[in-house]
């Protein structure tokens, strides 16, 4: 790869913007743009996710990017956040752009809120459509209910509790607390609160869940080369990867023969560690995707950073948090931060790697950041360039 | 309270009243354009007999009704509205009828307030129990009567109930669907390799034929892993419930509400369908 | 025991408005979809005189046209929307008594008992 992030732009992360979905986009990628030291007129490409309500084109109008050679969306949810700069790369790569910028932008609290049960996804004529009918009819139809049949059966398997559970949620919240940025800034939380907490979908608790989030982020991709001359430290794109596993659905892969791993995960990790040169034990922070808490233990399995069945160890003794071996999610995670669908996570990846995050972890050289759990998915390892 | 009781009172006291006369005489064209919409093919309704079940019909208040202050059913209604009970439901219907209407006649109807009972507590919400009694007069002679029972209710604050999801059927799924609604767990089979899949799909991913067939399955599993959904709230499901993933020994594992009282993994179940929206989606039970 | 062949009706609205103007029956929430959705409900649905006509019908449909009907009784459950399949069963409880369900989607819409002379 040789492309790098020159820039990151965020609005405030809330819970009622207060303002249109697009507007939330224009002013996420112009400040994206205003930290890379470049203009809109720079700009000929645009990424997003299949899920974003704001067309590539709206988005070029208001922000006033003249022309686009490339734009492009990835499906699945949150698994295409880091697929949107795969995407980037690979068009600074080919030449069909030099400037590419990825944005998701949504009022996921004050507007269409994904933890509810989606009707329309029920209902679609689509292939997607047929698979949801396995499930939604029968009342499985929430993100955190179709975590919960997986974190059951992990539970089951290898002794997992949800006091396992609960300390993803108190590592995010405690970086959260010293995170100006985060929703649950200055509001730490102890494993009895996330065990007291009351059940969503068992065995998950309402903190095994992320918050819901209005926001935006945008991330500026270009070449290594021009990334030189741009105003910040570039990050430079290591790695970079999709994955879907065998006989993959959305949410839902319930009919494989092992229901305790993330084997899209797995199949992104291989390519990461391939093209990166590396290993999990050269990771210095790593940002895991974390809508749920037991897809982390999951992630850290499948990536390969401990034995099958035994994150619950890994993590036992506060090694996730900061100062710990793996320092997880820094910022906050989207427990604790925002949920912006993983994108406020590559964010904060790019600030590890330029040296600028509030809870800065020293000399991080290698970040691996990855994508929506329980969908195909996709990663990134990122490195000061 | 107090109010409801003497309105009560008073409206039984009066007894019989609300007199009011049909606006036409029972007739042919009525009758046929009733059998018509109903799908009734009586023969005896084509040749000058009405049909018993429209001795109401008579007498209904049409198109613009006027107002009539003296009917016990609408005065009841008022005061109950007024004490907050603005909801209301139907809940009993009883009519006799003395003899057969025969086309010509002239009905005319009287009402009375029989009993008003209350407050009870019922799944709609708390509420009273009006019941009205009326009786149609041929002439002099009563012909009918009918029983009529509301719930003045108020109504409690919840979310309105949302429509029931049902699945989305392609021409791959179109027979586990039509198995359901024949009592049957159709489990896809490949017709060139014998492999088992669900859920099923057009081409077998073992060795890429097209044409498929099924086996029924025994329905007979275990509980594999199972979710207890608390929140948020389903449509057509009452919280808290459990979705169920089993396990079946034919190989494959199929997703289902599981019915029972306690439920944990490797519990034995039995296959069961449920009727949704029209479909008949399978369910879990256990297995005795 | 005896037991009535079942019945399906498809409650289409076209069946639904037909009934309820041959009954007489102006009530918006049974020809209105928007007025009836806006008073709360799913969609526009059946009339009680309907549902006590379609009664009559599936009894004497069964008993041939020399039953003469005495008396009907319903309880009323569930609404019956437009869209919904309307299935009726029965059973002789005695020599002139038949009990009668119809269920759709959303559970039982009537349970009557119907008395023959
Ligand atoms: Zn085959």
């Amino acid at each position: 790869m040789s492309a790098a992030i020159v820039g990151i732009g965020a609005t405030e992360f809330s819970k009622d913007s207060g303002r249109s979905e697009l507007q939330l986009a224009a002013e996420a990628v112009r400040a994206a743009l205003a930290d890379a030291g470049l203009s809109p007129s720079d700009v000929d490409g645009l990424v997003t996710f299949a899920m974003d309500a704001n067309a590539e084109i709206a988005v070029a109008r208001e922000v006033g990017i003249p022309s686009l050679t490339f734009f492009s969306r990835i499906a699945y949810g949150g698994g295409a956040a880091c697929a949107t700069v795969q995407q980037a790369a690979m068009a600074v790569a080919t030449g069909a752009a030099e400037v590419v910028v990825c944005y998701r932008a949504l009022n996921e609290r004050s507007g269409h809120r994904f933890g509810q049960v989606s009707v329309a996804a029920a209902t679609a004529p689509t292939s997607s459509g047929v698979d949801n009918g396995w499930h939604y009819p029968m009342g499985l139809g929430t993100p955190a209910a179709t975590v919960a049949m997986a974190a059951r059966r992990y539970m089951h398997e290898f002794g997992a509790t949800s006091a396992d559970f609960g300390r993803v949620a108190v590592a995010d919240r405690r970086h959260a607390a010293t995170n100006p940025n985060a929703w649950f800034y200055g509001r730490p939380i102890t494993l009895d609160d996330h065990q007291a907490s009351r059940w969503i979908a068992e065995p998950l608790r309402l903190l095994d869940c992320c918050q819901e989030s209005d926001g935006a982020v945008a991330i500026v991709v270009t070449s290594l080369e021009r990334a030189r001359d741009l105003a910040q430290r570039p990050a430079v794109v290591r790695a970079a990867a999709q994955g879907s596993g065998p006989d993959q659905y959305v949410m839902t892969s319930y009919y494989r023969d092992d229901l305790t791993g993330l084997p899209e995960m797995g199949v992104v990790g291989r390519q990461l560690w391939r093209q990166a040169g590396m290993g999990p034990s050269d990771v210095d922070v790593a940002v895991l995707y974390d809508h749920f808490t037991p897809y982390v233990l999951m992630q850290l399995e499948e990536l390969g950073f401990c034995e099958r069945g035994a994150a619950k160890d890994f993590i036992a003794d506060g090694a996730i948090e900061l100062g710990g071996r793996l320092p997880v999610n820094p910022h906050g995670g989207q427990l604790g931060e925002a949920y912006i669908h993983g994108m406020n996570g590559i964010a904060e990846a790019v600030r590890q790697v330029r040296g600028t995050a509030v809870n800065q972890v020293a000399g991080a050289a290698h970040v691996l950041v990855t994508a929506g759990t329980g969908v195909p998915t996709s990663g990134l390892i990122l490195a000061p360039g | 309270m107090s109010r409801i009781l003497e309105e009560t009172d008073r409206l039984k006291a009066l007894g019989w009243c609300g007199e009011r006369v049909a606006r036409d005489p029972v007739n042919q064209p009525m009758i046929n354009n009733w059998v018509e919409a109903m799908g009734d093919t009586h023969p005896a309704y084509r040749e000058g007999l009405a049909p018993p079940a429209m001795v109401q019909v008579w007498t209904m208040r049409g198109l613009h009704p006027a107002p009539q202050p003296d009917d016990p059913l609408h005065a009841m209604s008022a005061v109950l509205d007024e004490a907050g009970f603005t909801s209301v439901v139907a809940t009993n219907c009883e009519q006799t009828y003395h003899r057969a209407l025969k086309v010509g006649e002239l009905l005319t109807v009287r009402s009375r307030l029989s009993d008003v009972v209350g407050p009870k507590k019922t799944s709609l919400g708390v509420g009273w129990f009006v019941t009205t009694e009326s009786t149609w007069f041929s002439g002099e002679e009563p012909v009918a009567t009918m029983l009529f029972r509301i719930l003045k209710y108020q109504p409690r604050p919840q979310a309105a109930a949302a429509s029931p999801i049902t699945p989305v059927v392609s021409r791959d799924t179109a027979f586990f669907w039509e198995g359901t609604a024949a009592g049957q767990l159709r489990i896809q089979r490949c017709e060139a390799c014998g492999r088992l899949r669900h859920p099923p799909g057009p081409m077998c991913p073992a060795c890429g034929a097209t044409s498929m067939g099924f086996v029924v399955s025994e329905g007979a599993g275990t509980v594999y892993s199972y979710v207890v959904h608390h929140h948020p709230p389903v449509p057509g499901k009452r919280l808290p419930f459990v979705v169920a993933l089993v396990e079946l020994p034919e190989g494959v594992r199929v997703l289902g509400e599981f019915l029972g009282e306690s439920v944990e993994i490797g519990r034995p179940v039995r296959c069961t369908f449920v009727r949704v929206g029209g479909f008949h989606l399978p369910a879990w039970e256990a297995a005795a | 025991m005896t037991t009535l062949p079942p019945l399906s009706i498809e409650v289409t609205p076209t069946l639904i408005v037909s009934t309820a103007l041959a009954t007489r029956d102006f009530q918006d929430v049974h020809h209105d979809r928007d007025a009836a959705v806006a008073r709360g409900s799913k969609d526009i649905f059946l009339n009680i005189l309907t549902t006590t006509g379609l009664v009559q019908r599936y009894v004497t449909d069964w008993a041939g046209p020399s039953a003469v009907v005495r008396s009907i009784s319903l309880r009323l459950g569930v609404p019956c929307y437009a869209g919904e399949t309307l299935t009726f069963t029965g059973r002789v409880v005695s020599e002139s008594v038949i009990e009668v369900v119809g269920t759709n989607s959303l559970g039982a819409h009537v349970t009557a008992e119907v008395t023959l002379a």
